[in-house]
């Protein structure tokens, strides 16, 4: 069995799906009441991998909703209470979407292994970066040369170098693609000086300077919205990959030759026949969802029972290059700029 | 990112570092002052509606038991182990100095205790155990289990005890349940609309007193949904019905 945690993108989508899925005391209820919500197994679903294998998997929404980030204990407790539900439910591998993954890491949730009576095994959940940061490349090299870009020649900025996605994609640009050049851009000095050492290659920078420079933007940090992007000083063309969440950032970057692509998103070959990613207000809901729950899938179809991404800056290009050939051996694909799903607002 | 970069309307966690800082220091910073008078005064009721939960809760599996007499003796032995328990509560209480405030406790569970003994004397066994085996034992495992994370160390040691068991009162009721649920669903549809709003109000009775224990409300009502949620899906009923079941305690 693989598990999918996901939540709502607003309180007022969680609402209106819960009255669609006939939850009415909770989509009846204000905020506090869904901030005493256990998380609900929505749906069960049976998926056939390209290779003709079978699994079984569940979808858990953690009622968990961006509108609770400034509780600190409620969201941590939505998380929690999704995963032990997950375990209880005996599932071998659940995926940790949307928020529920940055919320564990920020919040350093390894300190509450013991939920009620459950102890939590780690070794059953992954944050699906490793899935996600393999297809955000995949993206890039797909993508950049359709709209003119000729990668040996090009400028690749990545904001958020230091995340675990960010040092993984910096890893993988550095080593696997032959790009001009690769700006680094990220909050903390400090690990950015480190992931410079460790690539032994990289220019760190600052925002302002890297976008006017850059052909490829990779975004993998959420950006505020009230940055002011001022979209004549880019290159044009140029790529932006929104590889962060929520997806906003074609919201900022609009003009002509100014290419956006939601990053991290993938699609399966076949209908998948359940409600789930409508949930996730995807294009193509029957075939298209994120990277990391495509991550829980692709562990479960190759029988690897283990928390394959974990903590931070642990994502190898061996592992990269592991669950990419296992991507697309089951039958997935990184979506491309002709396939765009819908603004994922919040 | 730039330091410029501010927190806005869209809050990100990534610029909310005030956050990740308490989460480091939870568990020092959470544990109440055990020995202050606001602290016992709490205690003493709080203390006082667990040992007289524990000793109704002892009551009522005897009585239920004149309803199914062949269960008679795995009942007696549910009922011996809530007695095990309220002397380990009362211990709690007599370790940290506080006397129990049993008045108000029976006062606290009159009500519902009331609904309980109309129903033992129509035979009414459903509602009988969607109140004892259903409802009070969510409302304790709940309590305890927000207990357990700001307890002091002796009282967290006894109440880690009682939960073990109270998970198998839990189950006792919810087996008896799932195989009667063709006959019986009606009837625990209905009592839980009478008793549910109950439990909320007595949820709400306490709340200021446990809010001194640093038991926080919010928590305490989610950690009774998630076992009251996880009971009646174990009984056999579907999501819908479990949310129609649910709203009771909202409105």
């Amino acid at each position: 069995m693989f598990g999918l945690i996901g939540h709502s993108t607003s309180f007022e989508d969680a609402k209106r799906k819960a009255s669609l899925l006939g939850f009415d005391h909770i989509a009846d209820g204000d905020l506090d009441v869904w901030c005493t919500a256990p998380p609900q197994l929505v749906e069960n679903v049976e998926v056939k991998s390209a290779t003709g294998i079978s699994i079984e998997g569940s979808y858990i929404d953690s009622c968990f909703v961006p509108e609770m980030l400034s509780r600190f204990k409620t969201a941590r407790r939505k998380v929690l209470n999704a995963m032990e539900l997950a375990q209880k439910k005996g599932i071998n591998i659940t995926a940790l979407g949307g928020f529920t993954s940055i919320i564990f890491e920020n919040f350093n949730l390894l300190q509450h292994k013991q939920i009620r009576n459950t102890s939590l095994e780690w070794e059953r959940f992954t944050t699906g970066n490793t899935h996600t940061a393999w297809v955000i490349c995949k993206q890039l090299e797909i993508n950049a040369p359709r709209i003119g870009i000729d990668l040996k020649k090009a400028t690749v900025a990545v904001i958020g170098a230091t995340g675990d996605i960010g040092s993984a994609v910096c890893r993988w640009l550095i080593n696997k693609t032959g790009i001009s050049e690769l700006l680094m851009v990220a909050r903390q000095q400090e690990p950015l000086a480190l992931l410079q050492k460790e690539l032994d290659g990289g220019t760190i920078t600052s925002l302002d300077d890297a976008l006017p420079l850059a052909d490829i933007v990779v975004w993998v940090a959420s950006m505020p919205k009230t940055i002011e992007i001022d979209t004549d000083n880019l290159k044009k063309p140029c790529l932006m990959i929104d590889g962060g969440y929520p997806k906003n950032l074609d919201e900022k970057f609009q003009g002509e030759n100014i290419h956006v692509l939601k990053g991290g998103i993938v699609e399966f070959f076949n209908d998948i026949g359940w409600n789930m990613m409508e949930l996730a207000e995807m294009q193509n809901p029957q075939r298209e969802m994120f990277a990391c729950f495509a991550e829980a899938m692709i562990l479960e179809f190759e029988k690897c029972h283990t928390n394959f991404s974990w903590g931070r800056n642990n994502i190898s290009l061996e592992k990269m290059e592991f669950i990419g050939a296992a991507s697309l051996k089951h039958g997935f694909s990184a979506i491309g700029l002709d396939k765009q799903p819908k603004v994922l607002t919040v | 990112m730039h330091n410029e970069l501010k927190l806005t309307d869209m809050q990100t966690l990534e610029s909310n570092k005030k956050t990740i800082q308490e989460s480091t220091n939870t568990i020092s910073l959470d544990l109440p002052d055990f020995t202050t008078d606001s602290y016992k005064d709490a205690y003493s009721r709080i203390n006082a509606i667990v040992i007289e939960g524990e000793q109704e809760a002892h009551d009522n599996y005897i009585s239920i038991a004149t309803l199914i007499p062949n269960e008679l003796e795995e009942l007696t032995k549910l009922a011996r182990m809530e007695m095990k328990h309220k002397k380990g509560f009362t211990a709690c209480g007599r370790n940290l100095g506080v006397e129990a405030d049993m008045e108000f406790a029976k006062k606290f569970f009159s009500e519902l205790h009331g609904n309980f003994k109309i129903a033992l004397e129509k035979g009414n066994l459903t509602t009988c155990l969607l109140i004892q085996a259903i409802l009070i034992e969510a409302f304790a495992i709940s309590a305890y289990n927000v207990y357990i994370r700001v307890a002091d160390p002796f009282a967290k040691k006894i109440t880690e005890g009682v939960v073990k068991d109270e998970y198998l009162h839990l189950n006792y009721g919810q087996e008896w349940l799932k195989e009667n649920l063709s006959t019986c669903k009606e009837e625990l549809m209905k009592a839980n609309k009478v008793n549910l709003p109950l439990i909320k109000k007595m949820l709400d009775e306490v709340a200021n007193d446990a809010s001194v224990l640093a038991m926080d409300k919010e928590e305490l009502m989610e950690e009774f949904m998630i076992a009251y949620q996880d009971t009646l899906m174990e009984i056999g009923l579907d999501n819908r019905e479990i949310a129609r079941m649910a709203m009771s305690a909202i409105v």
